[in-house]
């Protein structure tokens, strides 16, 4: 297994995942889903390491794509104008999804996941919302809001198959991709909102928000090199494909 | 006087309605304050709580248990309730029952992550049911709902649309949930085959005379009733039924043509409410409504003995002749 074979796998997840959610209106109005492929490489992650995977676990799989992509198109619709057809569409689009996933997972019989994901989606909702709550939160509950956000489905999705020696390495890969992505959109200025919510956070500290998240950052690589040097259940080559993508987000 | 109605229609119901209103506080009770005062805010906003009505009724033909009905009867009312919240960011709608929508009171991503919350609670809730097919019946229903809104955005001022368009977007909007909840309660109380139907089919002719009536209402009832501005569907480009029976009138053509531009004056809106209340497409569309009412009602017909029947008569005319 190479880094060709582990894209292809996420292509190949891609494409099911496309092929389970089309509709023509929909695609032709607000695009494909929107996926992150961080996300989907730990969500094989348990395959790709030569776990048992049939194809419950496959379908189960593209149902948690579904729902992330479900999610990621609510994330497109804009605060205060939403008006535009294209919009309106989008918010359908993502309760499409969101149907499908139901659709599919009833139609297995797999009412567990259904559980775990419905209570995964209710926890996300909860850490997305307090972008908008007036409460004031530490930078280290934003870091816990980012992490669920990137990781709660992929993490109900190991409970349910029993794959939870991987979420550590999931937790910390995901969280660390994210903070790097955070930072280079702040530097590109593109900043996102969650990003302004940690900046006010630390507005009372002498260091520069980047210094701090650079510093979360470093310790982050640091947990991910030391799991990846002791870890004996993980293959190299999947190994070294993490630290490629740790290296790779950030030149990107 | 129609809500007190509707309180007397379920007056012999009324002890498991409050255990669904318990239910539901229960339901969308959150850790996030954002999201229990947006919750608080659509609970306190009411509702007729119709689906989980039917859902109650339909499972008295059979064996009734409110634990297990309610897991049923809540999630129905969930769903509907979390697709009002997305529906007024799609509409653009600041008012709804007379109170700010959640978009209005905060904005439009607080109304998608309430809303997703709100699904995703229903869905949550209903996994207490083992029984697959229960899911299958529910998670068609979402899809289906979701294509009758997609096709809804598709036909907005869509000139060249007959009736057969109107019957099949509302049959989607609105029959559907209406449908599945008559065969849902039928199917966790444990009815046959042939009940299951009967009670399904009386739910999608229900559902098809509710959905006129409120089209019709949208013209009919004032501002102060509707708790928004009359005729609000055809500003936002909804065509329906009194429209459609009225389409070839020149002012209505020139005011859809005024509506699709954004440039309808409240003089014009007016004018148009005054031409739809004067014509004959009220009474035809009235007409047609109890049509479906009618048909409802052959299939209470066809229901074996109970004394739910005539509560399933009285909750089916009560939505054809309702004035809110």
């Amino acid at each position: 297994m190479d880094a060709t074979y582990i894209q292809q796998s996420i292509e190949q997840l891609k494409t099911n995942i496309f092929m389970h959610v089309r509709h023509r209106t929909l695609t032709q109005y607000t695009g494909s889903p929107v996926l992150d492929e961080n996300q989907l490489f730990y969500l094989l992650l348990p395959f790709l390491n030569g776990e048992k995977w049939d194809e419950q676990n496959e379908v189960s799989a593209i149902t948690v794509g579904i729902v992330h992509a479900s999610l990621n198109e609510h994330d497109k619709i804009s605060e205060m104008n939403a008006t535009s057809k294209e919009q309106q569409l989008t918010v359908l689009s993502g309760d499409y999804y969101s149907g499908r996933y139901y659709e599919i997972l009833a139609h297995s019989g797999n009412i567990s996941l259904i559980r775990q994901l419905s209570e995964g989606i209710v926890n996300r909702c909860e850490h997305q919302i307090k972008l908008y709550e007036s409460s004031q939160y530490t930078i280290r509950e934003w870091y816990q809001t980012i992490s669920v956000i990137q990781t709660e489905l992929i993490k109900r999705f190991y409970n349910v198959y029993q794959f939870e020696q991987y979420s550590s390495i999931m937790h910390t890969g995901l969280l660390l991709l994210q903070l790097q992505k955070e930072l280079k959109k702040h530097a590109s200025g593109n900043t996102s909102n969650i990003f302004v919510k940690m900046q006010e956070s630390v507005s009372d500290q002498e260091s520069s928000i980047e210094l701090i998240i650079q510093g979360e950052i470093d310790s982050l690589k640091n947990l991910l090199n030391e799991y990846l040097q002791t870890s004996n259940i993980l293959k190299d080559d999947l190994k070294l494909y993490i630290q490629q993508q740790v290296a790779f987000n950030f030149i990107q | 006087m129609e809500k007190m109605k509707l309180k007397l229609l379920y007056s012999d119901l009324k002890s498991d309605i409050d255990i669904i209103e318990k239910e539901l506080e229960t339901a969308l009770n959150s850790s996030s304050h954002l999201i229990n005062d947006a919750s608080l805010h659509l609970l306190q906003a009411g509702g007729k709580r119709i689906r989980p009505v039917f859902v109650l009724i339909s499972a008295k033909f059979g064996q009734y248990n409110i634990d297990q009905i309610k897991n049923i009867a809540v999630p129905l009312e969930l769903i509907h309730m979390a697709s009002l919240v997305h529906d007024d960011v799609i509409d653009d709608s600041d008012l709804r029952r007379g109170r700010h929508t959640v978009k209005a009171q905060w904005n439009n991503r607080v109304a998608m992550y309430t809303g997703d919350f709100i699904f995703a609670r229903a869905l949550e809730y209903v996994t207490s049911i083992e029984n697959v097919k229960v899911h299958q019946i529910l998670a068609k229903t979402m899809v289906e709902i979701c294509n009758g809104e997609v096709i809804q955005i598709e036909d907005k001022f869509r000139d060249n649309q007959n009736l057969k368009d109107y019957f099949r977007r509302i049959k989607r909007k609105t029959a559907l949930l209406i449908e599945s909840s008559c065969e849902l309660g039928a199917v966790v109380g444990g009815l046959d085959d042939k009940n299951i139907r009967h009670l399904k089919r009386f739910g999608y002719f229900v559902g098809m005379s509710y959905q006129i009536v409120d089209d019709i209402l949208d013209f009919t009832a004032t501002d102060k009733e509707l708790g928004k501005p009359a005729g609000s569907d055809l500003l936002q480009g909804n065509i329906t039924l009194p429209i459609l029976l009225l389409k070839d009138h020149p002012v209505i053509q020139r005011f859809i043509e005024k509506a699709s531009s954004g440039v309808v004056s409240e003089e014009d809106r007016l004018e148009m409410l005054k031409i739809v209340r004067n014509s004959d497409a009220i009474k035809q569309a009235i007409t047609l409504s109890n049509q479906y009412l009618r048909k409802a009602l052959k299939e209470v017909d066809a229901l074996p003995n109970h004394q739910m029947k005539r509560k399933l008569r009285d909750v089916a005319l009560f939505i054809g002749k309702r004035k809110f």
